[in-house]
């Protein structure tokens, strides 16, 4: 009799060989014939998408696999038209559970002996696993309302558990734009203090007498317009925290009251005899360099000294440019979720120009750069034509970036990004690799691929020194 | 009483949260009276609840959902029948005779009864 099975040099295989092989790989796998109806479908398909084989087979595939790609953007319909395979696409499909399950779908074509097309195959896997460490990386990187992925965030992001449930005055040093009310937002959170309220006032937008009375309150009387007693803000405050926002530009009456206020924990209000106790936490953040000011006699030594218990340093944009991706990424997030719209990502084209910008209002620019973006994207996708004219590159460079100079703004923004890495790090390649987050034998290969030249000293002569 | 069916062709569209196009139909008494198609601008389940609100659906037929814009509409006032499939004309004469939801017009996997648990040989 016959065998059915089938010869390799290493022996006979079962004639299902095929078969055995789709049942015992973690891929689902279907086919279609061309009327999209379901010709066979694996175990790992059952698994994943939870529809038994039998309620699968005949039905068209996407009453089984009911993707977001079906209706405008279906991989296996490219296939079929284009007769290419479609390889890794990205997408989701909804379970009986009503849950979004992520996956990676390929595409094939299906040819009989002939060569005749006779259906589709597609291969998809549940990447659920990959999304959620993904998002648990994603965590890593987030504190509050921040995120960052650079090395000087992160070391802030490590200090602030401690230096938040201390109950230390905190200055919060930072260019105007970089988030320093967010970080004093996300001490308070972290703090004892996180059930009780958290005020800011921003101190140079006042002048000294609406300051104090912000601050301090008045009794009825205090002044012409004082027709009843209102509370100040280290009253309202009281048991929480309050933001003293540009403290460095209070004038030198007000800096003396303030200060009374920081040694003593009381206060006057305005027009009144009575001295008030007060329980608030303060945090205290300017853009201006106070040991500056107190040397050249501007700024009392004794407040500064009385603030800078502890210090946290906020980075300009320009400074951590590893992090534009993220944050473009949570800023369209947040506006998709707030104007309805579904744009989901910036090109490549268009994040190598906003890679390349120096950003002198640093997050605050950024935000206002998208949400300009977000007005003249009509579709999906963030291009350059949506940025800001000033950001793009003139006409001349246009020429360029047409001409293939894609790779070279990639290029560009690719030194930009290792030059002020290495200058970060004091020219210690390793410190930069390591800040870049890529492997140091990678960044001395980028080095000599995009002709950096190297500096006169470089972290190792340092080392030796 | 307005009744909304995500449509995709002359089927119902496989993914409402994907879904572009909504039919919404008047029933009165003796049946069918208008018909009308409404863009829904997929991918974004606020401006697509905002539609159904708009346009006055009393009820909303449609393919798989997720439970984002599933709660939504829920939420909305809206009775939500989802996880339906086949011709858009046979579904809602199913509908107006009051055989709607049943195992002919469910989605695969989606039935009432029995559903088939996850064994998660390869998840986690």
């Amino acid at each position: 009799m016959a065998s059915n099975n089938v010869k390799t040099p290493e022996g006979d295989l079962p004639a299902n060989v095929t078969e055995i092989i789709l049942e015992s790989i973690s891929e689902g796998v279907f086919t279609v014939d061309k009327d999209w109806r379901i010709t066979s479908f694996n175990r790992a398909a059952e698994e994943i998408t939870g529809v038994a084989r039998e309620e699968a087979i005949g039905k068209h595939c996407w009453e089984v696999f009911r993707s977001n790609m079906c209706e405008s953007d279906c991989a296996m319909r490219r296939t079929m038209d284009e007769g290419a395979p479609v390889v890794n696409a990205s997408a989701y499909f909804i379970n009986s559970e009503r849950r979004r399950i992520p996956v990676t779908v390929s595409t094939d074509v299906l040819k009989d002996a002939n060569g005749s097309v006779i259906g589709g195959v597609e291969t998809f896997r549940d990447v659920s696993q990959v999304e959620a460490l993904r998002k648990e990386l994603d965590g890593r990187y987030r504190m509050g309302d921040m995120v960052s992925r650079s090395p000087a965030m992160q070391k802030i992001f490590t200090l602030l558990p401690q230096v938040a449930t201390s109950e230390s005055t905190v200055l919060i040093h930072g260019e105007t734009g970089t988030g320093k009310e967010l970080l004093a937002r996300a001490l308070h959170e972290h703090s004892h203090r996180k059930e009780k309220p958290f005020m800011a006032i921003n101190c140079g937008a006042l002048p000294d007498t609406l300051l104090e009375s912000e601050l301090f309150g008045y009794k009825a009387g205090a002044f012409t317009s004082a027709v009843k007693d209102k509370a100040g803000l280290f009253s309202a405050a009281n048991g929480g925290t309050l933001l003293l926002d540009e403290i460095g530009d209070i004038s030198p009456a007000f800096q003396v009251k303030l200060l009374r206020v920081l040694q003593d924990n009381t206060f006057q209000p305005l027009g009144s005899t009575q001295t008030l106790k007060t329980d608030v936490r303060i945090l205290a953040s300017t853009h201006q360099d106070l040991s500056e000011r107190v040397a050249n006699g501007s700024f009392r030594q004794d407040l500064y000294y009385r603030i800078n218990v502890v210090t946290l340093p906020l980075p300009p944009l320009r400074e951590r440019k590893e992090d534009i991706p993220l944050l473009c990424e949570r800023i369209i997030a947040r506006m998709n979720r707030t104007r309805g719209r579904a744009v989901s990502g910036i090109s490549q084209e268009a994040m190598a120009v906003l890679m390349s910008y120096d950003y002198p209002g640093n997050i605050r620019e950024l935000e206002n750069i998208i949400e300009h973006a977000f007005i003249l994207c009509p579709d999906e996708m963030i291009m350059p034509s949506h940025l800001p004219e000033h950001l793009r590159p003139n006409r001349q460079d246009a020429g360029a970036v047409d001409r293939g100079g894609i790779r070279s703004a990639k290029r560009s923004a690719e030194a930009q990004s290792i030059i002020d890495a290495l200058a970060r790090n004091d020219y210690s390649r390793q410190a930069a690799a390591r800040d870049l987050g890529i492997h140091k034998s990678t960044l001395f290969r980028k080095i000599k691929a995009l002709g950096i030249e190297p500096p006169a000293t470089d972290g190792r002569s340092n080392r030796n020194a | 009483m307005r009744i909304g069916i995500t449509v995709w062709g002359n089927i119902i569209s496989p993914v409402f949260d994907a879904a572009r196009t909504m039919l919404v139909a008047d029933v009165h008494t003796d049946g069918i009276v208008n018909k009308e198609k409404y863009w829904l601008h997929a991918g974004s389940p606020v401006l697509q609840v905002e539609t159904l609100r708009r346009t006055g659906v009393n009820v909303l037929i449609c393919g798989a959902i997720s439970e984002v814009p599933a709660n939504m509409i829920e939420g909305a006032g809206i009775r939500l029948i989802p996880f339906i499939r086949g011709n858009v004309e046979e579904v809602l004469n199913a509908y107006l005779r009051q055989q709607l939801p049943t195992a002919d017009f469910m989605m695969p996997g989606c039935g009432n009864r029995r559903r088939r648990r996850r064994r998660g040989r390869f998840r986690q």
